[in-house]
């Protein structure tokens, strides 16, 4: 057991600097092409860029790790943007408004995972249907017309300033930290990666499988509404299309940095490292004026790349690094 | 029966000439150009402004509906009404605060005019099939006619074919339908009345473009979703603009797929490259106005002009503020829900 958990140890962390190695590779030919890419002032950008990203994907990370999968989030993320707009439009204050918001996402996240283990419905399915739900709530209550205009109080939080750095980022590193510690240091991060792994053996153990699916989703949920902050707050608007398609590019972010689509693995290193390779692609593709209709192929090609190589790896023992 | 072909007839003459307005070179720059896609600017504000106060309890943007109303003038006189007839209008999206505009636009005209005028979308602005499966559905209901806004120019074209089996008029509006394509599936349309996307996108170039003066300088183009008709017809317009102008050079050309967040991320990146940017061209307003809160994050809007098109209200109130620089607004698109109804029968 001990022996096994220190290959899997060793497995993620060759995966991960293995990223590490790709960002270093983009980060160095990136600033050997344009002289505006290794600049405090870009960085700046890709951090502010992908703080939104990172922070859905930290709560996609529990869910997969889990075994389960959450298409909900970006859509999720509007609904409590446009929660939080309307409670501020209504007179509510902006703390009431934001904290209005973050519960409009952990209940969304709270039913979803709710009905997924009453039911026994596969996650997929379930979270596509409260993807369309939520949408569908977010465009009623709009009527289709983002709604806009904030307080100072509140755009604060996507495009105040703390020092050299933004609300977005800071707000990115408290949760990277504290999702670390709860994946790895806690019973529910145990736990979690125990639901993933092996449901009936955590079942059997008396363990409450009910509560901890639930609050795996609940988290997933809040997570997204904190993304839905940053942007209504970013762009001072409350879009009912906020989001969208965000979560594919999560959950491809949250594969890539090894979290295993099967469950009972995750990581939080991972994911975000591979936050930031996707972030700098973006960034990178902008900065070297790349035609548009590449972008696309391109991040596709390196998602396809990176998560086959990851997958032949683990099944193969490539590099002599197998399980058994 | 007679009758009826008649006022069809009128009807065709009348988008006619929209149409033909809308394609006219205009003798000089007015205020208010009817027929054609207007440019509203930071310098048009101030006129708006009064016309809000003085103008009618219309929630649309009042300089619209001038420019309306002066079109709707050129129509006169209008063919006469069959009361309570059921009219069905497919537009593109809910979720887009112009289609939204353009429903509410359909259905007050409706009760102007004493008909039913029932408007269906699609879910999304991609969502290609869903928007025929709706306009199927439209056809089985027997509408005395529809008037469809297609997302692209493909499509429809077999619901159209099937509304024409069952005698009900359709009239395209707005984004073309592609009228190979609908002849060879054997269908064709009672009415058309479309809009010249390049010349959106050409106005809105042609007014950075003097907004920067004879120096000139570095400009950027942010797209809807690749491959749409509105986004490549005003990219191409506003492309064409830059590219035939003395010291305006394109840096870069980028994919916004509509959406804000990915405006305000590419305008960010697209100022890092190149930080003596001085003008972005967005293909519509939501864009624009993303754009323009990450140029006020970085402290930039001074040094960029930025213009979008649809004048939807919030980039309306934006200019007022001297945010937003310019945007394009399209006369006759607030205008053709009323044609619609008004023409039929």
């Amino acid at each position: 057991m001990y022996r096994g958990r220190i290959w899997l140890y060793f497995s993620n962390i060759f995966h991960q600097l293995l990223l590490v190695f790709v960002l270093l590779v983009m980060v160095a030919y990136l600033s050997s092409a344009s002289p505006f890419f290794f600049t405090w002032n870009n960085f700046r950008n890709i951090f502010d860029h992908s703080s939104l990203y990172i922070i859905l994907a930290l709560g996609i990370t529990f869910v997969i790790a889990a075994g389960g999968i959450d298409l909900s989030v970006g859509a999720v993320a509007a609904l409590s943007g446009v929660c939080m707009a309307v409670a501020m439009h209504s007179g509510l204050s902006v703390g009431l408004s934001i904290l209005s918001g973050i519960c409009s996402g952990a209940f969304m996240g709270m039913a979803g995972g709710t009905v997924i283990f009453l039911f026994k419905i596969n996650p997929f399915i379930v979270t596509l249907g409260f993807m369309s739900l939520s949408r569908g709530l977010a465009l009623i209550v709009t009527g289709g017309i983002p709604i806009y205009g904030f307080p100072k109080s509140f755009t604060w939080w996507g495009s105040g300033h703390i020092g050299p750095f933004n609300p977005p980022m800071l707000l990115a590193a408290f949760l990277i930290v504290v999702a670390a510690v709860m994946l790895n240091f806690t019973r529910f991060g145990y736990y979690t990666l125990a639901l993933g792994g092996n449901e009936e053996a955590l079942r059997r153990s008396g363990v409450s499988i009910f509560l901890y699916k639930v609050l795996v989703y609940t988290l997933c949920g809040v997570t997204a509404a904190i993304g839905g902050l940053i942007v209504t707050a970013r762009l001072n608007t409350a879009e009912p299309l906020a989001g969208w398609m965000l979560e594919l590019d999560t959950i491809a972010a949250v594969v890539l940095g090894g979290t295993s689509m099967k469950g009972g693995r995750g990581t939080i290193v991972g994911t975000v490292i591979a936050c930031f390779l996707l972030g700098i692609l973006r960034n990178g593709l902008v900065i070297l004026s790349i035609p548009s209709y590449y972008q696309q192929l391109l991040i596709g090609i390196i998602i396809l790349a990176a998560v086959i190589f990851a997958e032949v790896r683990a099944r193969k023992g490539l590099l002599g690094f197998n399980k058994k | 029966m007679k009758k009826k072909k008649q006022r069809v007839a009128v009807f065709l003459l009348l988008s006619i000439a929209v149409f033909a307005a809308a394609c006219s070179p205009s003798p000089a720059p007015a205020p208010v150009e009817e027929g054609k896609n207007n440019l509203v600017s930071a310098d048009a504000a101030q006129e708006q402004k009064g016309a809000k106060e003085a103008g009618p309890a219309y929630a649309m943007n009042p300089k619209a509906y001038a420019m309306e109303q002066a079109l709707m003038d050129q129509l006169m006189p209008l063919p006469d009404l069959h009361k309570g007839e059921r009219i069905g209008a497919l537009i593109i999206t809910l979720a887009n605060p112009f289609w939204v505009a353009m429903k509410e636009g359909y259905e007050r005209a409706g009760a102007e005019m004493g008909v039913e005028v029932v408007v269906m979308a699609a879910p999304t602005e991609g969502d290609t099939k869903s928007q025929l499966e709706t306009l199927d559905a439209m056809v089985a209901k027997g509408y005395a006619a529809i008037i469809a806004s297609p997302i692209e120019p493909f499509n429809l074209v077999p619901g159209v074919v099937r509304a024409n089996k069952r005698g009900i008029k359709v009239i395209n509006l707005g984004p073309p339908i592609n009228k190979e394509a609908l002849k060879d599936a054997r269908g064709w349309l009672d009415g058309r009345i479309t809009v010249n996307f390049e010349e959106q996108g050409a106005l809105a170039a042609e007014y950075i473009v003097q907004k920067l003066g004879p120096a000139g300088g570095k400009v950027a183009i942010i797209q809807g979703i690749p491959g749409a008709g509105q986004s490549e017809g005003r990219t191409a317009g506003a492309k064409g603009v830059f590219e035939n102008t003395k010291n305006v050079e394109i840096v870069s050309i980028q994919p916004g797929n509509w959406d804000r967040n990915t405006a305000y991320n590419l305008a960010s990146n697209i100022l890092q490259a190149h930080p003596d940017l001085k003008g972005i061209f967005c293909a519509n307003d939501v864009m624009a106005l993303g754009v323009v809160e990450a140029l006020q994050a970085a402290n930039k809007k001074n040094d960029v002009v930025v213009a979008g098109v649809d004048f939807i209200d919030e980039a309306r109130e934006s200019i007022q503020r001297g945010e937003l620089d310019g945007t394009v607004a399209m006369s006759p698109f607030l205008l053709f829900p009323r044609s619609g109804a008004t023409s039929r029968w």
